[in-house]
């Protein structure tokens, strides 16, 4: 097994409960440079409640995070769910700008017009997103999240919606984060895509971490094998 | 200083948004003018009575329209995901409230503005230097409500029930803010030595400084779950 | 216990050490209640405040039980101020509430706040956010009372309503019943916060414990 590179930030026995519905129970997690996490589970199993922790959204009922760079936390995440959270009045470049000046980044224009070329944005830039197709929405909030270069890319279900265009388009997009060794956690229920893309496997069930593997240990079979049986113990308990 | 940067930013945005969409400030406008017109109708012109009314309806119709902005605000936000957007940014969280304060805050005196010249005609009131005078007084009590509806505002965002439980959170609380403006606008229109206007500038001034600094130090409990 | 013994010496006190009050007669004597629960009802905010704020910094819900308790209490003492005082203006004034006075505009304004703040509570459901939003409604109120009662009195100075309170000379031995008056209304808010606090904690760690036992079938 390679060496790992330096942990990024580490997670200590995170609980979170929303009322009497206890969502984490107990999350030990450390991510590492350069990473590409897959976190996989089913609905419910607690995954967009440990990627908010994470963003720093929702701070837990109990435990803790340490982040190793001195840095202030938020400017080193960037977060995309599945709802585009840009506004729609604006145009793609007015959003950008908007978020550029919110992260205080130096030459935001530049910044946008780069991003806009590298997500193939360049024509639409300047149209009012609310005339975006779902694709396009799609690499515009993955753009508004790279801007200001976060360590940590946090992406909640992404492929949620697209067509085949945009599935491959942000796989392409996602690959490329690959090679560029930033720290990426995914979450999916999509084991194919989770297998294909990512460097280290998670599962998720019912608010606890049951599976933590490297990807290059396993076999698609034997990641389909452990998710399944989680399950199946979940409906026979 | 970034602070202010961040503010501005936020501001200019939300203003620009306002503009591009012209339906909610004349959805405001226009309710604000209903409102005028309809006391005009409950009250008969020229009877005294009437006369020591007027304090009372221009503040109700400068201030109630103020309602649905104030709702608004964060309704958007929070629908597009936007408000989270910001949230994960690095900005501090009072900063957004002062920025949802000043937006907030420009477009309903930009609204009063019209209100205020829409009383002048219905009710037929001389205009002298003096009443000029109503203006900073729009704008200190406009700032106090804008401070504690946008607070507020971003309370009750989640909830179901919002648009009754927001009304009732918002009138309590303002109340003094109705008593020393209608107050001052009696003095302003209806007496001739003006001894107390001071006093009640000064009350809305203090509800405006408090009520500024602790939205500006809560608020970061108010949107963070 | 001792607020029993504080309430009926408050209530000896005003019926039959003080003397009879010249102009009104006997009615006077609900007085001594209506006042003390006035002053007391201010005090409760202070209760509100620091709850507010203790659960903001420490998201213990102690603080929190604190705060509603104390909103409770409030809520009687000034549904307590509202019913005395027509029992005192009708005989004296011949109204049964002077909307213009005030001090009943006052206690109608922290009633209203109380009100509020009861409506807010329930329409969330269970978890910190509720807490949270809570608090912060209980700051701005307490910050609030300060503010109500400059500028109502102020109001009242610069438009005097054609009422005062007389009572300015009181006799020596009226003084004394209203302290004890004032005593005993302490030692009973205290009393029913403390009672309110607890059943809201109890509450809170049996609902705990049930949680527990479901997780555990």
């Amino acid at each position: 097994m390679p060496e790992r590179l330096p942990s990024v930030l580490e997670l200590f026995r995170i609980t979170h409960n929303y009322g009497s519905v206890t969502a984490l129970n107990g999350i030990d997690l450390a991510l590492h440079r350069g990473e590409f996490c897959a976190l996989l589970g089913s609905n419910g199993a607690g995954k967009t409640t440990l990627l908010k922790i994470l963003a720093n959204l929702v701070r837990p009922t109990e435990g803790t995070i340490n982040w190793q760079d001195k840095f202030p936390e938020r400017h080193q995440i960037g977060y995309v769910s599945h709802r585009s959270m840009l506004y729609e009045e604006l145009t793609g470049l007015e959003n950008l700008l908007f978020f550029a000046g919110l992260y205080g980044l130096d030459l935001p224009i530049q910044r946008a017009d780069q991003l806009c070329d590298q997500f193939g944005l360049s024509d639409s830039k300047v149209y009012k997103v609310a005339g975006y197709s779902r694709g396009m929405r799609q690499r515009l909030t993955l753009a508004r999240a790279l801007l200001h270069e976060p360590k940590v890319l946090l992406l909640d279900e992404p492929f949620t919606g697209l067509d085949q265009h945009g599935y491959r388009a942000l796989t392409t997009i996602l690959k490329n984060l690959k090679s560029q060794q930033r720290t990426v956690m995914m979450a999916t229920h999509n084991l194919q895509k989770g297998f294909e893309l990512g460097s280290r496997m998670l599962i998720l069930d019912s608010g606890r971490l049951v599976y933590d593997v490297e990807r290059e240990t396993i076999s698609m079979g034997e990641l389909e094998a452990a998710y399944f049986g989680n399950i199946r113990q979940e409906v026979a308990g | 200083m970034r602070v202010v940067g961040q503010i501005w930013t936020m501001t200019a945005k939300d203003l620009i948004l306002t503009a591009r969409s012209r339906h909610s400030f004349l959805t405001t406008l226009f309710f604000g003018l209903l409102i005028l017109v309809i006391f005009n109708f409950a009250f008969q012109p020229g009877v005294e009575a009437t006369r020591l009314s007027l304090p009372g309806i221009l503040w109700v119709a400068l201030l109630f329209p103020g309602i649905i902005q104030l709702n608004n605000s964060f309704q958007r936000e929070q629908e597009q995901g936007t408000l989270q957007a910001i949230l994960l940014s690095p900005v501090d969280r009072g900063a957004l409230f002062l920025s949802k304060c000043l937006s907030n805050w420009i477009f309903l005196i930009c609204i009063d503005m019209f209100i205020l010249l829409a009383f002048t005609l219905l009710f037929n009131l001389r205009v002298t230097p003096r009443f000029f005078m109503i203006v900073p007084i729009i704008l200190v009590a406009s700032a106090g409500f804008t401070a504690v509806g946008t607070l507020f505002a971003a309370m009750v965002v989640s909830l179901r029930a919002r648009e009754v439980v927001f009304p009732v959170l918002l009138f309590s609380i303002i109340i003094p803010i109705i008593l020393a403006a209608v107050s001052a606008t009696q003095e302003l229109l209806l007496r001739e030595q003006l001894e107390y206007l001071g006093n009640w500038i000064q009350i809305l001034v203090a509800f405006d400084v408090i009520f500024l600094s602790a939205g500006f130090l809560v608020f970061e409990y108010v949107v963070v779950e | 216990m001792p607020t029993y013994l504080a309430m009926l010496a408050a209530i000896y006190a005003a019926f039959l050490y003080a003397p009879t009050e010249m102009v009104m007669g006997d009615v006077q004597r609900i007085f001594y209640f209506h006042v003390s629960a006035a002053i007391v009802s201010f005090a409760v905010f202070i209760g509100v405040f620091l709850g507010g704020i203790g659960y903001l910094v420490t998201r213990n819900r102690f603080w929190d039980s604190l705060a509603a308790s104390s909103v409770d209490v409030g809520l009687f003492l000034t549904a307590i101020v509202l019913t005395t005082g027509p029992i005192w203006s009708k005989p004296a004034w011949n109204v049964w509430l002077k909307w213009d006075d005030p001090r009943v505009l006052t206690e109608l304004i922290l009633l209203v706040i109380c009100v509020a703040y009861v409506i807010l509570r329930a329409a969330f459901p269970e978890g910190h956010k509720k807490y949270a939003v809570c608090a912060v409604f209980g700051i701005i109120g307490a910050l609030d009372v300060p503010i109500i009662y400059m500028s109502v009195h102020w109001w009242n100075t610069f438009h005097p309503v054609v009422i005062t309170m007389s009572e300015v000379k009181l006799d020596p031995m009226m003084q004394q019943a209203g302290l004890v008056a004032l005593g005993a209304f302490l030692l009973l808010a205290s009393v029913l916060l403390l009672q309110r606090i607890s059943i809201r904690m109890h509450n809170m760690i049996t609902k705990d414990l049930l949680k527990h036992l479901r997780e555990q079938e």
